[in-house]
Order: structure tokens, then C-alpha cells, then sequence
């Protein structure tokens, strides 16, 4: 049991624990005390020096957010002379600020407004001599060097919690300015998290400056659909226009304690505004009815999801979701040896964590949330990262301590190793141990290319560390031998002290394969396509032959990669009909879709609890209260371990399937402020290999797919894969996403 | 406040401090204004200007600060109030303003330098408020305003000040508690190269001379340093450099010896666009660090990082070339400056009876660890293996315990240290983990002891006589003197005797007729400023310079020497610029003041402590023992830095 400090504050008896200082203590204990730097999720910035106390016995002013307490001093947090000091600051903060607060954006919202009324500044009491400073524009991102404060906060966030470390403060005293780190302009992922923190209006979002003000904004609590992070946050709407149509103006989050990344806040405008059509709406009625099969995307709700599966029931059609079928089926062999329904490892575990093995996923691109959390656990507890993937990622650098490139196709082999090295001490049953015994090391080795001094040099890493996280990506879970890559993983996850997270495709895909009965995808004619293709297509997005609603436009739940439910709201009103109407007119009747959040199958681990009693906020201190977390669900554990199989070669030109950073899927696609790079990216060695050059219209084929897209270089890969996107709809995202191409150069017209 | 103006010349007060009087050779200062207060050296200072202008440099060198709201807008506001009343346009208000102001900084600026900067400005508007209200009834200018006097001004800090590399402490320590590592490490190379070896193995002067141990203990300032390192290495990063490599100057240098003093020379004049061309008579770069330093405390993997480091500027390094003199008087018309860097690798003797180099088991400490490293690090050679031998090692310093711990490492029997004083003089000559750790591994110390006789059988040791010694002290309160207590002598048997008490400069590589003035005790002399040598373009740095030192005290001077060089390069003369004149002066005067009461932070925060490997563990391999700072260690203690910044500045 660790040891308390037990201090007081303001008289009253506190406790801290090792790590927490003056300042969180009294925020946990609601006490007040001002500060204008400060943010929970980063280290202490401490340039404002608002929160300064005194504590007896100490002469002079204690800066309360970096420091700890100590044994049984006792802390003041309002005399009359902090009161003055702070006032003081607080005029310093005024000098020169400009005045304009009428065409600000941040007005309303504005921490110096707020700050400057609290302490009763009337006036600019002090003047220094002004200067010239331009407005940058970078992007989606607007810097006013006039507006800002130096508070730092967007500095702290961009490093340790983003990762991109792409600005960074130019010391000057009062010409301190924000700066493109290490180039001309500003060179980053486009999270926009520093326009989440900035306490002025010195960060502001391009598209939304000057277009509202804050107090004119309704704020929809929701959760966003990009990725199967599940991350909160806010639509905030506005009627536009005469006509009073709603739309959303921006997307803002809980910055204090939570992330988001650039698609989440700039990818929001993706809401459905076609009008209601009776006759569409007949006709995919009778479609449904005459369907073999409904196919359907995973991004779609846990009530959706749910009425599907009561479709099927009701009229025998068959479900077809590859994707969600693949994680079923992963999770079903997982649990055959783990005993249980659900992985044990959350962003929380990845945040906490000192080490991590992350294989088989893309992750700044296909869940970024994660990223940050490997960010926040790189730079704050100096965590080993190891970063398995046949190809390097650069936008990782700065976090991942060991990049093991093992051959495409290798996934089963690279596994079995890491699964032999972590088990080395393991208290194995008779069965795994023979497994063990029997693993060819020599040839796993040879043939996925991760040698023996690789694997030590992990072991080694780990060496000081205490918390582990195994992160299992997609190509593991779209693998040919997936059944037996997740038995491997539920090993690991058994036996040693590593808790497991298998990521999730889309928003949903958890979700969906704990609710429906999933079919193996055929090709068939009388398919209806449920926001995914079809002969009669129902959805959200463009070429529908019945329009239904957005995910912004919808109530209801998802399930994220932390196995919590998640509940989201309509941020924009869809003027048509659901899929509910649908199911209503073909005998499965509901009044509201929501009413089925209560309904989902206990057997998965869903509760019995009513939508409108979910709360979608995170607590004052930063607990992520949202939803609820699932049920552990017991398992029979009947899964035995299959023999490594022959490790499959990728040879000639291969390409990964994989999204250019802020593109997701078909939203963000049509997102305007997102920028749409549909194009396929790879090294020059790719290119050479390839027999194509920058600019080239390729044709790619594989399986039985062809696609057309332009080729271009990009300087930041290496190697001889090449980058295909997903996100424009035109690759099929539930298959392993290594493909081996054929690749050829169109001539123009 | 020393103040003298307006009293006659035999009436001035002498400062209590080495102040700076004499700028330099040819410049007086008039006045030097610093963190603690001011001192007027002529009747004729602008006293308003003088506060203008220390506050302008305030403005200037934020760099180093600027980072809170108190200094960035207050110092700029102290700067536009006191201009404003120097060219004759200031009001009584702006008097009050630059009060309150001044106040506010004092008592809630982020470093030192914010809460120092209104201390000497307060104190002038104090003293001289009659010139002040002169310039503001009369709406005057002050009396020196419109002319040119020269500023010279210098930021530094305790640790900085202490440190003989004058690393900028304060802000690799800043870069760690942002968790901005890479930041933490270009601080770090600006005045040092060799962070992994000084994150590890340095003796830290600085810390005797940290602020925070007038309020608790002294920061962890050395295990800091390796974070910064620690990433970029780890992270697969190619090299942080904090300069532009300067395009190509055409001059050529010659650097002798590839240990920290020749490193840092090649790395700095690499930079300044220099050819640098390293010779390195061992088979393996880095000097005594790689094979003296053992690899338990310094692993080599580490130390090649910072070698790489050094390459990467784009140095050439030739190993395996003993220099003679025929090669220096060579070099004299091929280079256009050569750095001696040779360090010192004879070892002493221990000046016994019967001292005899033939004795099979007289061992110099230089060869053994020569021997023991190169087969540990390169596998060149052959293994130590002192299965069954008893090893006795004469010494009392850093060496001298790596001959210890290393004979433990080769399984020896018995493993005896002679020391002439007390542990405390031990401890207080290397560290208090050093000495505690090789007591744990088993090591026996014998001290107020004196090696007096080596006893031989046919040219084989066998055995010493040691003398027992007492402390007597003074009478006279003079220093105490070691007297021989008779009758107390006793024989140990053994097969090794390890010299470790000294090392001596090998300099048979001076060509005899350049007549290359030495110190009394046998190493290269310069004036310890420039490191120039009594031959124009032949400079030496490190241990060859200075006798058996500190790597720290190596990279110092040869940092130094690497500016004065850039200098000599192209144009012949030997100069300090201001900032190197300023930093000497400071580091006369001392920049830590241990009887300074803190205020304004909690003490009684305890000073991490990094995990030693378990003795067991550590004790029969090369395991590092240090295993370094968690992160949340490292975090923890880097809070505790109070960022002790402060600008000093001569008027001349």
C-alpha cells in the first residue's frame, strides 16, 4: 500500500498520493484555485504562474501545479496577497491584448474574458510599446501571434499527447511567438488539438472563424464515427439561414482530459440533407422482403445492428458484414482459450502502460486515438514500444523505441515467436507447452525475418517495465490463420501480465459481432446493400436508391475498441425514413430505434439499460463515464492450439491497403475540410520496382479487383510496398489488407 | 551597493566581491550590475540608462526565459517604462508602475532571472531617485543617453557557472520536464557532445553548487542528462546537432588523441566548417573513457553513440597512429592548428623500496584496465582472468576504484585497496556510490595505509610490507600531517600490485626544439584561457593540459579551445569573445551563494535516487550498475529545478 501525504489546504484535511501535486489534490477536493495554463492531460506548462499559494512556513509564493506537498504543511489558496498577485498577472495578461473582443471567436468561451471579470480588471493599467504580427495561416489552422498568451498549452498537447511535435514555442520574451517546429509552415496530422486548448482565440479553425459566435451554438453530445476509438464529442449546430435548416458549425471535445483527432473535429458535415421519398421508400420495402441477404457496413449503430439481426430472424435473409464477421470469428477462437468474451485491455491500459507490442495495424491512420494513447505513455512514463509492421511508419518515430519488420503474409509466424519469448517463464499447461516445443524457431525466424537478437532486445527493453499491453491490429484479424493468431494471442494474455487489445476495424465492428448472426459474404444478385454495396442500396451517402440518415443523424449506441457502450445523438434532423420504418413495414415493429438499446443481448455482455439513461459526458476530474462497460461473459475454453502453418511469401509488388492520414471512410470522404488523397503512395524503390513514376495513372490489380488511381512518391516510406486508400470506397476494407498487384502504367488520352 | 560616485577617489569602498574592475586587458568596466545588486566602478555612469539597459538585456537574452507572464510582459514593460524616463519622457506615475511591476516579477516569476531582474534596477531607483526625478521634472534625457557605451551581458547559473563545461543546465533540465527530450539534448550539445558519457560518469561539480540545496538537497543534475540521449537513441533518431554545419572554411587541424578533449575539439571546429583530422594511437576511439572507464559503469554501446555523434558532424578519425615528432613538425606545415589531446596514461609509481618494473605482478593501472576493456568492449586481446590471485591496488581515486571493482569482475580471490588517508577523504575524492558499491562487491579497504616495500622471490611478487599511518594534527592549526606509527607494519600477501595513485603525460610527441613550456608537475602549460601552447597553432585541452582530471574538466577546455581555434583559424589572433570573458570573470566571483535563505518553494522534496543493480547481480559481470532514472523518476526530479538563471552585465 502506498503511502499518503497528509497536508491540508484552506483547513481542510487532504491526502495526495505519490505524483500528485498541490494543485490536483484541490481540484479533487473542489477546491478552487485560478490558473490560465493548466491542463489535466500534459505536464504542467507553469507559465502562468496564477496558481501560486502560500504554505506556512515557507516565505514567499508556492507555485501550486508542479509542486508536491509535503507531510502536514498547510496551504492557503485566497489570502489577500495571492489576490493581489494574481490580480496583478492578470493585468499583464491584459497588456495589449487587443480589444476587439466583438469579431474574436473565442469570445463567449474566452478564458482571459473569464479571468479578466473574475478579477475585476476594468482597464489595460500597463502598456507596452506594440508590435507588427502577421496572422498565419496554416491550413485548416489559423495563428493570431497577437491574440496569444504563450500559455504553452497547445506546445505541451502537440508533443506529449498528439505526438507530432510539430510546433513549438520561439523564445523571445515579449515577442515569444508559436512556431512550425523544424519548417516553414506547419507540417502535422491536422488533429487540431491545439485549437481545442488554446484559451483565446489565437488558435482558430479556419473554416469556422468568423462564422458564429460561441453562445449562438447548440452543443449535441455524441461519439465519433471515424474509428473504433469511439472518442467523445460535441456537435455544435446552428440554424442557418431563413429557411432555419441546421447545420453543424464545428466539433469541440472534452480537451481537458480527452483527444481527438483531425477527422473527428474537421470531418463532421457528412450528414444526409436528400428529402424524404415515399416512393424510394415502398420500393426498398419490397427489396428488403425479396432479398437473399442484407449487406451492411460496420458503421452503424448497436439498435441497427440489432433490428437487422430481428430482419433475419423474421424473414430468413441471410447477414452479411465481412468485416464484423472476421473479429467475430477472432474473438470466438480468443475466447476459446481465453474462458471469456472480451479482451482485457483498453486506450486507459495503453496510456498507463511502460511497454507495448503493437503489431498488424497502421495506428496512427487506423485508430489515431491509440496513437495518442501510445503517445502519452512514450513520453510520460518513457514506455518501450515495439512497433511490429512489414512497413515502417514515420509519423511513430518519435514514440516507438524498437520497429521489428517482419515479412508480409508473416503474421502467424512473427506471433508464435513474440508469444515464445513471452512465455519463456510461464506456467504452461501440458498442451502449450508442447505447442512451444514444437515451434520450428530456426525457419519462423528465417521466414518472417524478425531475428533472435530482435526478440532479446525486446526482452531486454522490457526489462524495468511494469505495465504491458499487447495490441493486436487488423492484419492479424483479417489473416487466413486468424483462428489461430487469436488463440496465440489469448496465450499471451493468460499466461503473462499483458493485457490484450484487439483493435476494431470501424466504429462499430466490436459491436456488430456481438449482435448479429453473421453470414459468409457470397455474391449473389438479390442483395440489399445497407450503407454498403448492393443491388438495392439503402444508405446514407450518394447512389442511394433509398437515402436514409447519417451517423450524425442518428440516436443510439456503438461499442468501442474498450468494450464500452456508447451512446450517440443526433446532431442534424434527417427528413426520411429509417431502417426502423423499414423493419416496421416488414413485421419487425419498434416505435423508436432506441428503444432496442435496452434489448441487446445479455449473452454479449449488453445491459439492460434504457438510452436516455446513458450518460455521454466524462466526469469533472476526467473519468470516462460515458455508456457503461460491458459484462464479462464466461466462455467455454474448448480452443486448441493448430501447429504453425507454413509461413505464405508475398513476392513481386505488393500493396497495403491503408487510409492517408484524416481519411476514414465514405464521411470523411465527403467532409470538405479534409483533404482527399486517393492516390496511390509509394517509395522510389516501389516505383522503380514498380516500372511507374510520380504522376502515373496506374491500373492495380489483385484478386479479382481493378483499380484506376494516379501514383505518387512519397519521400516519408520506405521499401517496396506501396499505399492503397480505402477511404474514397473503392477497395473492399474487410480483406487482409496486404495484396500482391499487378501494377501497370495507363497511357493518357 | 557598492556605490562610489560622486566620492572622492581614496573614499571608494572595495567591493566585498572579485568583481570584474578590469574588463579585460585593455578595457576598464565602470559598472557591474548584477542579480544581487550593483557596483559603480566610475563617477560617470548613467545610472538610468544603466537600469535601461539591464533590463533591455533582459529583453534580449529571454531566450533563456520569457517563459511566464510576470517576465515576458513585465520585463518588457520595465524596459519601455525606463526608456521612456531616460530620454526625458517619463512620468512619476511610470515610477510607481515599474514598482509595482518590479514587485509582482520578484514574487511570482517562473526562474530566477524574472524574480533577480527588478533586484539591481529597484535598488538604483532607490539610491539615485534625485537623477531619476531630475530626467522626469525636467523632461531631460539621461546624461550619457544619446551616447555609445558598451553592454556586455551574460546569462549563466550556479550549476552552469560550476559546471567546467558550463553545460546550460537549467534548460536540459527544462527540456526533460517538458518531456521535450530532443530539446533536452541540443541544450545539453551546445557546449558538451558527450551527454551519454556525462549522463553517467561525471563527478557533477554542479551539484555542489545546486540553489536547491540551500532549501532541501541538490537536483540529480548528472542522471538528468542521459534522457535526452536515452531518446534519441532510442528512438532510432539519426543525430541532434544544435548548430548548421558552417560551409567549408578550407583549414585544416590536427586533433591528437580521441578521448573527450579531442572529441569535443573535432566536434566544435567540425561545425565552424573545419577539416578535422583525429589520430588515435589505440586501436578503438573515445580515450580513456573507452578503456579505462569500465564497462559496468559506462557501457560502450553508449559512449560509441556520442562518438558517432562526433562523426556525424563530419569529423575523420584515424586510429591506430601513434604521433611522434616527426609527425607534429609534419603536421605544422599540413595542418594549419594542431590540438594535443594526449591525456595522461603513464601511471605513477607508488615510490616503494624495491619498485621494479621486471617484478612479475607490478601491473599499471593503465595496462590492466588497457587490457580489460579492449577485450570486454572490442574482444581485441585477451581476457583478464584473475581466478585465485590476490590483487592489491594503491590508490584513493576514480581509477583506482575501477582496478578494484574490475579485479572483482575477474574473479579474484582477495582484492585489497591501499589508501594513504580515511574514507571520508575517499568518498569526498570520488563519489559515496562508488566507494559503497565496491565495498559491497567486496573489496577491502586498508586505509592510513602506504605500500613500503615489495618483496620478490626470483622477480615474482610475493608479498608487501605495508606502513601504518596515523593523523596528527597541527599544533600551529596548520594542515595535519600523516606520521608513520611504528611498529604497526604488516606484510599482505599478493600476486598483483596496481599503481593507480596518479597518471603522468607521455609528451615525448613535442618536437624537443619547439621548447614547449611545461608545468612544474610535468603537463602542457597554457594561460588556462585560451589553451594555446608557448608554439603559436599548437594548442592542448584535457588531461595533457590540466594533469589526470575530470572528463568534464577535458571537454571544458577543450570547448574553449575549439572557439579560440574557429578564431586563430581565420585570423590569426588569439581572442576570448565577450561572452567567454564574462563567463571566466563569473566563474571568479561564484556564481552560488550557499547562505542565501530560498524563498518562494517548498522544501523537503527528497532527491530521487536511480536503482542500482543488486550486488549479487552485478558482481562477476559488466552489467550497467546504474540502471538511471525511471521516468517518473526523472520527471519528479526535474520539477524540483528552480530554473536559477540570472544576467549579469558590465558597462565598459
Amino acid at each position: 500500500m502506498e503511502k499518503l501525504i497528509n497536508f491540508k489546504i484552506d483547513g481542510i484535511s487532504v491526502e495526495a498520493k505519490k505524483g500528485e501535486t498541490i494543485l490536483t489534490v484541490a481540484r479533487k477536493n473542489g477546491i478552487y484555485i485560478p490558473t490560465m495554463c493548466y491542463i489535466s492531460k500534459t505536464t504542467p506548462c507553469a507559465s502562468c504562474r496564477m496558481c501560486v499559494v502560500e504554505a506556512t512556513g515557507v516565505e514567499g509564493f508556492v507555485l501550486s501545479c508542479n509542486t508536491p506537498p509535503t507531510e502536514g504543511i498547510e496551504i492557503k489558496t485566497n489570502t489577500k496577497e495571492l489576490e493581489n498577485e494574481r490580480t496583478n498577472i492578470m493585468k499583464l495578461y491584459d497588456v495589449n491584448h487587443p480589444l476587439e473582443c466583438g469579431v474574436c471567436d473565442k469570445s463567449g468561451e474566452c478564458d482571459l474574458q473569464n479571468k479578466t471579470l473574475e478579477f475585476g480588471i476594468s482597464a489595460q493599467n500597463f502598456s507596452a510599446r506594440d508590435q507588427s504580427r502577421k496572422i498565419e495561416n496554416w491550413g485548416l489552422i489559423n495563428y493570431d501571434p497577437s491574440l496569444c498568451i504563450l500559455c504553452e498549452k497547445c506546445v505541451h498537447v502537440c508533443n506529449e499527447v498528439i505526438g507530432d511535435d510539430a510546433i513549438e514555442v520561439k523564445f523571445g520574451g515579449y515577442s515569444s511567438t508559436i512556431i512550425p517546429k523544424n519548417s516553414e509552415t506547419l507540417d502535422c496530422t491536422f488533429c487540431g488539438e491545439c485549437i481545442a486548448v488554446c484559451p483565446v482565440g489565437a488558435l482558430v479553425s479556419s473554416d469556422f472563424k468568423y462564422s458564429a459566435n460561441a453562445w449562438e451554438l447548440s452543443r449535441v453530445p455524441a461519439t465519433c464515427v471515424h474509428c473504433s476509438a469511439g472518442c467523445s464529442l460535441e456537435y455544435e449546430t446552428r440554424h442557418a439561414g431563413i429557411d432555419g435548416d441546421t447545420s453543424i458549425y464545428r466539433v469541440k471535445n472534452n480537451f481537458e482530459f480527452a483527444s481527438l483527432c483531425g477527422a473527428g473535429r474537421f470531418g463532421f458535415d457528412f450528414d444526409n440533407r436528400d428529402k424524404s421519398d415515399e416512393a424510394a421508400f415502398h420500393k426498398a420495402i419490397e427489396a428488403v422482403k425479396s432479398a437473399k441477404a442484407i449487406r451492411f457496413s460496420s458503421m452503424i449503430t448497436n439498435e441497427e445492428t440489432h433490428i437487422l439481426q430481428l430482419l433475419k430472424e423474421k424473414l430468413g435473409v441471410k447477414l452479411f458484414n465481412e468485416d464484423a464477421r472476421k473479429y467475430q470469428e477472432f474473438m470466438k477462437s480468443y475466447s476459446s482459450i481465453s474462458g471469456k468474451k472480451h479482451h482485457s485491455g483498453s486506450l486507459d491500459a495503453v496510456k498507463l502502460s511502460d511497454a507495448a507490442i503493437v503489431i498488424g495495424t497502421k495506428v496512427a491512420t487506423d485508430n489515431p486515438a491509440l496513437r495518442y494513447a501510445l503517445t502519452t505513455a512514450s513520453k510520460h512514463n518513457g514506455a518501450k514500444i515495439i512497433y511490429a509492421h512489414p512497413i515502417e511508419d514515420a509519423l511513430m518515430q518519435n514514440t516507438v523505441t524498437q520497429f521489428m519488420k517482419y515479412e508480409v503474409g508473416t503474421e502467424e509466424g512473427v506471433l508464435a515467436l513474440l508469444a515464445n519469448a513471452l512465455l519463456k517463464d510461464a506456467d504452461l499447461g501440458e498442451d502449450e507447452k508442447a505447442f512451444f516445443d514444437a515451434l520450428d524457431l530456426g525457419y519462423l525466424e528465417a521466414e518472417s525475418n524478425i531475428g533472435h537478437e530482435e526478440i532479446s532486445e525486446m526482452i531486454k527493453s522490457f526489462s524495468r517495465t511494469k505495465n504491458h499491453v499487447l495490441i493486436i491490429g487488423n492484419d492479424l484479424i483479417a489473416h487466413e490463420r486468424a483462428l489461430n493468431i487469436a488463440k496465440l494471442a489469448a496465450l499471451i494474455e493468460k499466461y503473462s501480465d499483458f493485457s490484450l487489445v484487439i483493435v476494431p476495424n470501424e466504429v462499430n465492428t466490436l459491436g456488430v459481432s456481438l449482435i448479429a448472426d453473421l453470414d459468409k459474404d457470397e455474391d449473389s444478385i438479390d442483395v440489399v446493400g445497407y450503407n454498403a454495396k448492393g443491388n438495392f442500396l439503402i444508405s446514407s451517402l450518394k447512389f442511394a436508391n433509398l437515402s436514409v440518415g447519417a451517423l450524425n443523424q442518428q440516436e443510439g449506441t456503438f461499442v468501442n475498441i474498450d468494450n464500452r457502450v456508447l451512446p450517440t445523438n443526433v446532431a442534424v434532423k434527417f427528413d426520411g425514413y429509417t431502417l426502423s420504418d423499414i423493419a416496421a413495414a416488414c413485421g419487425v415493429k419498434s416505435e423508436n430505434t432506441i428503444d432496442y438499446t435496452a434489448k441487446l443481448t445479455p449473452n454479449s455482455g449488453f445491459k439492460n439499460i434504457d438510452f436516455d439513461s446513458l450518460s455521454n459526458f466524462l466526469s469533472p476530474l476526467g473519468e470516462d463515464i460515458r455508456g457503461y462497460l460491458l459484462d464479462e461473459v464466461v466462455c467455454e475454453m474448448n480452443g486448441k492450439l493448430e501447429e504453425v502453418s507454413d509461413l505464405p511469401e508475398f513476392n513481386g509488388t505488393v500493396i497495403y491497403n491503408s487510409n492517408p492520414v484524416l481519411q476514414f471512410n465514405g464521411y470523411t470522404n465527403i467532409s470538405k475540410q479534409l483533404e482527399k488523397d486517393n492516390t496511390l503512395r509509394g517509395s522510389a524503390q516501389f516505383a522503380t520496382a514498380a516500372k511507374i513514376s510520380d504522376g502515373d495513372r496506374v491500373e492495380i490489380r489483385f484478386d479479382t479487383q481493378m483499380i484506376l488511381r494516379e501514383f505518387n512518391l512519397d519521400n516519408t516510406l520506405k521499401g517496396t510496398i506501396a499505399l492503397n486508400p480505402m477511404f474514397d470506397n473503392v477497395t473492399d476494407a474487410s480483406r487482409y489488407k496486404f495484396e500482391k498487384s499487378k501494377i501497370m502504367r495507363v497511357s493518357h488520352e | 551597493m557598492v556605490n562610489n560616485v560622486n566620492k572622492p577617489h581614496d573614499e571608494w569602498q572595495e567591493s566585498a566581491y572579485n568583481l570584474p574592475a578590469q574588463y579585460d586587458s585593455h578595457r576598464d568596466s565602470k559598472a557591474f550590475i548584477g542579480w544581487d545588486g550593483v557596483s559603480l566602478f566610475s563617477e560617470d555612469v548613467d545610472v538610468i540608462r544603466l537600469a535601461m539597459e539591464y533590463a533591455a538585456q533582459y529583453q534580449e537574452y529571454s531566450e533563456a526565459c520569457g517563459r511566464c507572464a510576470p517576465g515576458r510582459w513585465g520585463g518588457r514593460i520595465l524596459y519601455d517604462q525606463l526608456d521612456k524616463i531616460a530620454r526625458g519622457e517619463g512620468s512619476v506615475s511610470d515610477l510607481n508602475h515599474l514598482k509595482e511591476i518590479g514587485k509582482s516579477m520578484q514574487i511570482t516569476s517562473k526562474c530566477e532571472i524574472g524574480k533577480t531582474v527588478p533586484n539591481p534596477i529597484l535598488d538604483l531607483m532607490h539610491h539615485f531617485e534625485d537623477e531619476f526625478m531630475a530626467c522626469i521634472n525636467e523632461q531631460k534625457p539621461s546624461k550619457h543617453y544619446n551616447e555609445s557605451v558598451g553592454y556586455i551581458a551574460k546569462i549563466t547559473a550556479p550549476c552552469t557557472d560550476a559546471c567546467p563545461a558550463h553545460v546550460d543546465i537549467p534548460a536540459y533540465i527544462e527540456g526533460v520536464r517538458d518531456l521535450r527530450f530532443d530539446d533536452s539534448l541540443l541544450a545539453t550539445r551546445q557546449t558538451m557532445p558527450l551527454a551519454h558519457v556525462c549522463g553517467r560518469v561525471c563527478p557533477h561539480p554542479c551539484e555542489e553548487a545546486c540553489r536547491r540545496t540551500n532549501l532541501d538537497e541538490p537536483i540529480s543534475i548528472m542522471a538528468l542528462k542521459r534522457l535526452g540521449a536515452d531518446w534519441e537513441t532510442d528512438h532510432g533518431y539519426g543525430f541532434f546537432h544544435p548548430m548548421e554545419k558552417k560551409p567549408s572554411t578550407g583549414k585544416k587541424v590536427a586533433v591528437i588523441g580521441a578521448g573527450p578533449a579531442g572529441l569535443t575539439t573535432a566536434y566544435y571546429l567540425a561545425a565552424e566548417g573545419v577539416e578535422v583530422d583525429v589520430y588515435e594511437e589505440l586501436p578503438v576511439l573515445g580515450g580513456e573513457v573507452a578503456v579505462g572507464v569500465p564497462e559496468y559503469r559506462m557501457p560502450i554501446g553508449k559512449y560509441n553513440q556520442d562518438i558517432e555523434c562526433v562523426r556525424d558532424m563530419g569529423v575523420n578519425f584515424l586510429v591506430n597512429r601513434k604521433i611522434t615528432a616527426e609527425d607534429m613538425r609534419k603536421f605544422e606545415s599540413d595542418y594549419d592548428a594542431t590540438m594535443v589531446a594526449t591525456g595522461t596514461r603513464i601511471s605513477k609509481k607508488v615510490y616503494c623500496d624495491n619498485e621494479r618494473f621486471e617484478i612479475k605482478g607490478y601491473w599499471s593501472a593503465i595496462e590492466m584496465l588497457d587490457q580489460i576493456n579492449l577485450w570486454d568492449k572490442y574482444g581485441i586481446g585477451e581476457a583478464v582472468d584473475l581466478t585465485g590471485k590476490t590483487v592489491v591496488c594503491v590508490g584513493g581515486g576514480f581509477t583506482s576504484m575501477d582496478v578494484v571493482r574490475c579485479a572483482i569482475r575477474a574473479n579474484a580471490k582477495k582484492v585489497y585497496m591501499i589508501y594513504r588517508r580515511d574514507e571520508k577523504t575517499i568518498i569526498r575524492n570520488t563519489t559515496y556510490e562508488e566507494y559503497h558499491e565496491a565495498v559491497e562487491e567486496g573489496v577491502e579497504f586498508l586505509f592510513h595505509s602506504a605500500v613500503a616495500r615489495m618483496n620478490d622471490d626470483e622477480n615474482v611478487l610475493k608479498s608487501l610490507l605495508v606502513d601504518k599511518f596515523e593523523l596528527v594534527p597541527d599544533p600551529n592549526g596548520g594542515r595535519a600531517e600523516l606520521v608513520k606509527v611504528e611498529g604497526e607494519s604488516y606484510v599482505i600477501e599478493t600476486d598483483f600490485l596496481i599503481p593507480a595513485v596518479s597518471q603522468a603525460a607521455d609528451l615525448k610527441l613535442l618536437p624537443e626544439e619547439w621548447e614547449i613550456e611545461k608545468t612544474s608537475w610535468g603537463t602542457i602549460k597554457t594561460n588556462g584561457k585560451d589553451y594555446m601552447t608557448s608554439r603559436t597553432g599548437i594548442f592542448a585541452s584535457g588531461d595533457c593540459e590540466y594533469g589526470p582530471m575530470t572528463i568534464v574538466n577535458a571537454v571544458g577546455q577543450a570547448k574553449r579551445a575549439s572557439s579560440v581555434m574557429s578564431r586563430y583559424l581565420q585570423n590569426g589572433e588569439i581572442t576570448l569573445t565577450d561572452d567567454e570573458i564574462m563567463e571566466d570573470h563569473l566563474r571568479k566571483l561564484h556564481v552560488y551563494n550557499k547562505k542565501e535563505k530560498i524563498k518562494g518553494w517548498l522544501p523537503g522534496l527528497p532527491r530521487e535516487h536511480s536503482e542500482i543493480l543488486g550486488v549479487d547481480i552485478r558482481k562477476d559481470n559488466n552489467k550497467e550498475v546504474n540502471l538511471g532514472f525511471t521516468q517518473e523518476q526523472a520527471l519528479s526530479e526535474a520539477e524540483r529545478c528552480m530554473r536559477c538563471y540570472y544576467i549579469a552585465m558590465v558597462a565598459i
